[in-house]
């Protein structure tokens, strides 16, 4: 045993050996060619100075990643992956690459303000987007001038945001790529203004900012198109809402001919079930699901759509629409998307990925990553997205670009259901244009 | 030396803002309002022998209190002054129904009154906000009319108005501990039937400890609104109660310091655990257990002898 120990070590020595002489041979001729190429690629990247100064530029992004939302902070935070790695892979932005660091805000206003102070004074973000809640999106708005940062929202939707910190208060770091509310309530109010027969609306709404704004919007609205339309009932479901029975109750009560509903994602799945089981859609003429174009929703109620149970009178809209517009930059977009992750894009993932381009072109044209340069640069921007063309209307910040609402159908093309039977309405003639008159707000 | 030890810890905390990012500014922030918040929930834990569940609906009124002052006249000192006036004549309402027992029934009766708080600052909306919360509350200017103002915009002023705050807030805290008050209340702890024989009167005494740890748990959430500029019902919640209950168990129950080691412990591991994974609360939980079984009587009583050192 120790002899042949002796001998693998002899062995190795004569190896070692050999070895070291060939390395001395070889190896001075081969850190030469290492050296000269080291030196020749310094020469190469010496003119080559990154433009911005950084090698990284840093995007910090925040959604709800845990609860029965959690659906939308993934879609945020896999639309803007896929962006950012398609962006990489081409050389990054002016040469700088970009990184992301992603946190759950959990839907709770102080989470969203912590973790934007987080990501701005600590980690070093140069950019921010994201924030799913409106009452999260309302905290973190004010604190921007603070901190020095431009924060996209992508999908928190109370007209508030823009209307009165950006164009009231003049707030210039927020935007909005996102439709704000006018989608689930003006939009809803130009499709159903067109249904006589609808009379009574009732609303289920969620006991908070975003539910408030949508229907006072929705009732505003409807109110001058349709005098003779009465709202008989309206019930409200906080955060975390698993039963909506009462909710349901309380507003059939009222027999009412429609139902204008808010709450979202995995909420929204639940009581459109339970809605299902109380028998509401043999009574009613129809029900408008606020944001019911949204993936998760679609996946929940999908088994539903096919069975016919809703008897063809859901009506659903989005931010943003995977059936919707053709073109080619959308279909490519899907393409991507579902490849990348083997899933449909909701709208928080559009409204993500078209972030990342936003901020890579108002960089490229404004070559800093200075905030009130970014701020001038995405003001009054015109850019393509899968969603369509988006303008930046300097006055808000918000974005301007169309999506149609319609009624939630199965199409043999895809595997969950889309919305169908598309109402499209040009933006334009939807939108709330400064100066914005207040909109009361109460239960 | 444990006075030079912290003369060194109130200069080191003085200088923070020189060597230290903003971030970090604003964690210490959030330490010392949570070391008030456990020193006051400590005097009726450590010192009266009475849990309360509850303490967060006094950090509550003081936060909403001072949001609804600095909204209406912009004055920091008005705000948090009137924060902790609030808070402190709130907690004496609800003291004088809930000393009136001990033990569980005291738990939950201040549970209830904790989350009757919450209640209303989830459903009033025209007054609280709702579950929006009350957004958009200045950090109004340090001012005593004639005689100075200073600009509170700066994360680092603020800093130090907290500062003093805390450091005033502690220094008294420990007077009143080591006060023939104190010294009651510890008796009244250890045997009530004892300390009601020599004369003492023990409701009113568990009174005015209750009455102390509501203006502490005020003072805490009156220095909130200005730092986060806004103000949500999650602070009224029974689970925000349960955060004192973890530093100070942390820390030690029985020891002046053990809140506040207890309450930085308990926000350094819960920030750095959670910028690497979202099931953070789990993590907390884990090492929470770990250190409650591994040190009894706190952390801080590793530093004294056994039977502890108050």
């Amino acid at each position: 045993m120790s002899e042949s120990k002796k001998i693998s070590r002899r062995a190795f020595l004569k190896a070692a050996t050999a070895a070291g002489i060939g390395g001395i041979t070889l190896g001075f001729p081969m850190t030469e060619l290492a050296a000269q190429q080291k030196e020749k690629a310094t020469a190469q990247a010496k003119p080559k100075k990154k433009v911005l100064g950084v090698d990284v530029i840093k995007i910090g992004g925040q959604g709800v990643t845990s609860g029965a939302h959690a659906d939308y902070g993934w879609q945020i935070l896999a639309g803007s992956t896929l962006a950012i790695e398609e962006i990489n892979a081409k050389g990054g932005v002016l040469g700088s690459k970009l990184e992301m660091k992603f946190m759950d805000e959990e839907l709770k206003p102080a989470v969203a303000v912590k973790n934007a102070r987080y990501l701005a004074t600590d980690w070093g973000a140069h950019l921010l987007f994201g924030v799913d809640s409106s009452g999260s999106a309302m905290a973190v708005g004010p604190i921007l001038p603070e901190l020095d940062r431009v924060c996209m929202f992508v999908h928190a939707s109370t007209h508030r945001l823009t209307e009165e910190l950006v164009a009231g208060k003049g707030i210039k770091q927020i935007f909005r790529i996102s439709v704000p509310v006018y989608q689930e309530s003006i939009l809803a109010s130009h499709i159903f203004k067109e249904f006589p027969n609808i009379k009574r609306w009732a609303g289920i709404h969620c006991d908070y900012e975003y539910g408030y704004s949508t229907w006072a919007l929705f009732k505003d609205t409807l109110k001058k198109y349709r005098p003779d339309v009465e709202f008989v009932s309206i019930a409200w479901a906080p955060f975390w809402t698993m039963d909506f029975s009462p909710h349901i109750a309380a507003v059939m009560a009222a027999n009412p001919d429609a139902i204008h509903a808010t709450p979202w994602a995995g909420e929204g799945v639940m009581l459109l079930r339970q809605a299902l089981m109380l028998g509401v859609f043999d009574k009613i003429q129809a029900w408008f699901q606020c944001m019911g174009g949204s993936v998760d929703l679609l996946e929940g109620i999908s088994r539903e759509v096919e069975g016919g149970k809703f008897k063809d009178k859901l009506w659903a809209t989005a931010r943003y629409i995977h059936n919707y517009p053709d073109t080619p930059e959308n279909k490519k977009f899907v393409a991507d998307f579902r490849k990348r992750w083997n899933r449909l894009p909701n709208y928080s993932a559009e409204t993500a990925y078209s972030t990342i381009y936003v901020f890579k072109a108002a960089v490229e044209k404004t070559r800093s990553l200075k905030t009130d340069d970014l701020i001038k640069a995405i003001e009054g921007m015109e850019i393509m997205t899968p969603g369509g063309k988006r303008l930046f209307r300097p006055e808000d910040h918000q974005a301007v670009y169309d999506v149609p609402g319609g009624k939630i159908v199965k199409d043999p093309n895809y595997p969950i259901p889309i919305i169908g039977d598309l109402k499209v309405i040009p933006a334009k003639t939807y939108y709330r244009y400064p100066p914005f008159t207040p909109i009361a707000i109460g239960k | 030396m444990k006075k030079l030890a912290l003369l060194l810890l109130v200069v080191l905390l003085g200088l923070l803002p020189l060597f230290v990012g903003k971030y970090t500014l604003y964690m210490t922030i959030h330490i010392m309002l949570l070391s008030l918040f456990s020193l006051g929930f400590n005097l009726l834990l450590g010192y009266t022998g009475l849990l309360s569940f509850g303490q967060a609906g006094f950090f509550a009124v003081g936060a909403y209190a001072c949001a609804k002052i600095l909204m209406a006249a912009p004055s920091l000192l008005l705000g948090i002054l009137g924060g902790v006036a609030v808070a402190g004549v709130i907690s004496l309402l609800l003291g004088l129904l809930s000393i009136r027992h001990t033990r569980i029934y005291f738990s939950m009766l201040t549970l209830c009154f904790g989350m009757m708080i919450f209640s209303l600052a989830w459903k009033w909306r025209d007054m609280t906000g709702g579950d929006d919360g009350l957004v958009g509350i200045p950090r109004a200017p340090l001012e005593v009319p004639g005689l100075f103002s200073i600009n509170m915009t700066p994360m680092e002023n603020y800093y130090y108005v907290v500062l003093v705050f805390t450091i005033l807030a502690v220094y008294l805290f420990y007077r009143i501990v080591h006060s023939p008050l104190g010294l009651t209340l510890q008796g009244i702890r250890d045997s009530e039937t004892r300390a009601a024989c020599v004369g003492i009167s023990v409701r009113n005494y568990r009174l005015i400890s209750f009455t102390i740890a509501g203006l502490y748990a005020g003072l805490a959430g009156a220095l909130l609104p200005p730092l986060e500029s806004t103000v949500t019902p999650p602070v009224a919640h029974w689970s925000h109660s349960a955060e004192p209950v973890l530093a100070t168990l942390l820390g030690g129950i029985y020891t002046f310091a053990g809140p506040i080691v207890g309450a930085a412990l308990f926000y350094i591991l819960k920030d750095i655990i959670v910028r690497f994974t979202e099931y953070w609360l789990i993590c907390l939980g884990v090492i929470v257990v770990v250190l409650v079984l591994g040190f009894r009587g706190g952390v801080v009583s590793m530093f004294y002898g056994k039977g502890g050192q108050r």
